[in-house]
């Protein structure tokens, strides 16, 4: 499956944030992940929201394989990491991450949870985690359901550099063949992955 | 600094004691008038009442407002939160029913009485009247708690495609909750007193209100104050009943939740 991100362009009240962004995954690739970089407010999470279907491109168009425009919206089943949390703070990591996808059992669950996560903070209610636990659960809520697509956004935000060793290490071996997309300061540690760069415009 | 309010056993105490003081004022007040018809005092209310229990018509009086007034309550509850939910979903919804609801909420009862009576006939006026007191309350904060639900949380749900039966119960019920639990402990008791009300004005044969108009009739004011008592212990134990029930069946939704 080829993803082809064609033209994009977006503006709030006339400032344009993205402008003519091209890019191609092939899934079929090695070089199918993406690292995205630059300057903070440049639009780096107006792209990934884009990808995820939760903005509308002003134009451009997301087009996978041999066609299907999706202005906008791309219609992928995307597994996301916001860059702010977003569980649910009254119900457990299991939970939460069982929210998402019927088809994950709570067992499947606990396990991908235990590899990232002590085991006295699968049961407990979120709002009681740190802020690196969250975070950790945040990331497993996305890998685990099926997905076209991974998009994170600053997912090591809060994670020291031992735990985020290991949640890299969790990201690359079950990630499996979906292209991943990742917004992040923190570049430490990652595997070496193709570079989308967006640059301020010049007005 | 205000004394802090005691809770516990003390705390009951002192409640008792407030109302024994305000009984003793009554009959304090009702001797001194000494006049029967224009003050009966908690001795000829409670001797009244005491009389009217061990009647038939008494009970029945009570099951025929109750199921009404609990029916329209129901009633216009259930109306009220599936057309909150309908304008929080096509605001087109909402843009229609805003006049409705502000005309239903500034009509005074009394003209809505009035109306029904004329169209629907006595016997079912209260049903009528609760729902539309109680329709107006539970459409605006379901809406107000709908609106109030957090955007991240749906957009989350919107990525991960949750069906939406999930987001009712696990998104959108936690954030409304808190308003439908205000407004349902202020609709019960509105859902009551238009209730009767209307019964008053209507008079189906059989009612408490219609008990409480015929003892102004007669000037038996003995018999007023006793069907005031038990109108105010009805609604008082229903609403008791209701949200002890609402509290338990939410109690355990969210234990079921965590997990």
């Amino acid at each position: 499956m080829k993803i082809y991100f064609k033209d994009i362009t977006k503006s709030y009240d006339g400032t344009p944030v993205l402008d003519h962004v091209n890019f191609s995954i092939d899934t079929g690739s090695d070089a199918r992940d993406i690292l995205l970089r630059g300057p903070s407010g440049i639009g780096k999470t107006t792209l990934l929201r884009i990808i995820a279907g939760l903005e509308k491109a002003d134009s451009g168009s997301v087009e996978i394989s041999m066609g299907e425009a999706a202005h906008g919206g791309s219609g992928l089943k995307v597994g996301m990491v916001f860059q702010e949390n977003r569980l649910l703070e009254h119900m457990s990591s299991v939970a939460n991450v069982s929210l998402v996808d019927t088809s994950v059992s709570e067992q499947r669950a606990r396990k991908a949870l235990g590899e990232i996560l002590p085991p006295e903070a699968l049961d407990k209610p979120v709002s009681e985690l740190s802020g690196g636990m969250k975070r950790r659960v945040a990331i497993v809520r996305a890998m685990l359901p099926f997905s076209d697509i991974l998009v994170m956004d600053e997912p090591f935000t809060g994670l020291d550099a031992e735990t985020r060793e290991r949640v890299i290490d969790y990201i690359m071996r079950n990630k499996g063949r979906r292209p991943l997309i990742i917004a992040s300061h923190e570049v430490e540690g990652l595997p070496k992955m193709r570079e989308l760069v967006l640059e301020q415009k010049q007005l | 600094m205000r004394e802090q309010r005691r809770k516990g056993p003390e705390g009951s105490i002192k409640k008792i004691g407030i109302i024994l003081f305000w009984i003793l004022v009554w009959q304090l007040l009702s001797m001194t008038i000494h006049n029967s018809i224009l003050l009966a005092g908690p001795v000829e209310a409670v001797i009244a009442l005491k009389h009217m229990i061990l009647t038939r018509e008494y009970w029945d009086a009570i099951m025929f407002s109750l199921f009404r007034i609990i029916g329209g309550f129901f009633f216009g509850s259930t109306l009220g939160i599936i057309l909150a939910w309908l304008s929080y979903r096509v605001s087109l919804v909402e843009d229609i029913l805003r006049p409705f609801i502000s005309v239903v909420k500034a009509v005074p009862v009394a003209s809505f009485v009035i109306i029904l009576l004329i169209w629907a006939g006595n016997r079912i006026l209260s049903f009528y009247i609760s729902a539309l007191v109680v329709l107006p309350l539970l459409y605006i904060n379901t809406l107000g708690g709908l609106k109030a639900t957090d955007i991240k949380l749906l957009e989350m749900a919107e990525v991960f495609r949750i069906p939406m039966l999930r987001q009712l119960r696990h998104i959108y019920l936690p954030s409304v909750y808190p308003y439908l639990h205000s407004a349902f402990q202020t609709a019960l008791g509105m859902a009551w007193k238009s209730g009767v009300a209307a019964e008053v004005i209507g008079q189906p044969l059989g009612s408490m209100g219609n008990g409480l108009y015929q003892s102004k009739i007669y000037l038996e004011t003995a018999d007023l104050f006793a069907w005031t008592i038990t109108i105010v212990v009805v609604s008082f134990l229903v609403e008791k009943l209701f949200l002890k029930i609402a509290g338990y069946s939410i109690g355990r939704m969210k234990r079921s939740l965590i997990l």
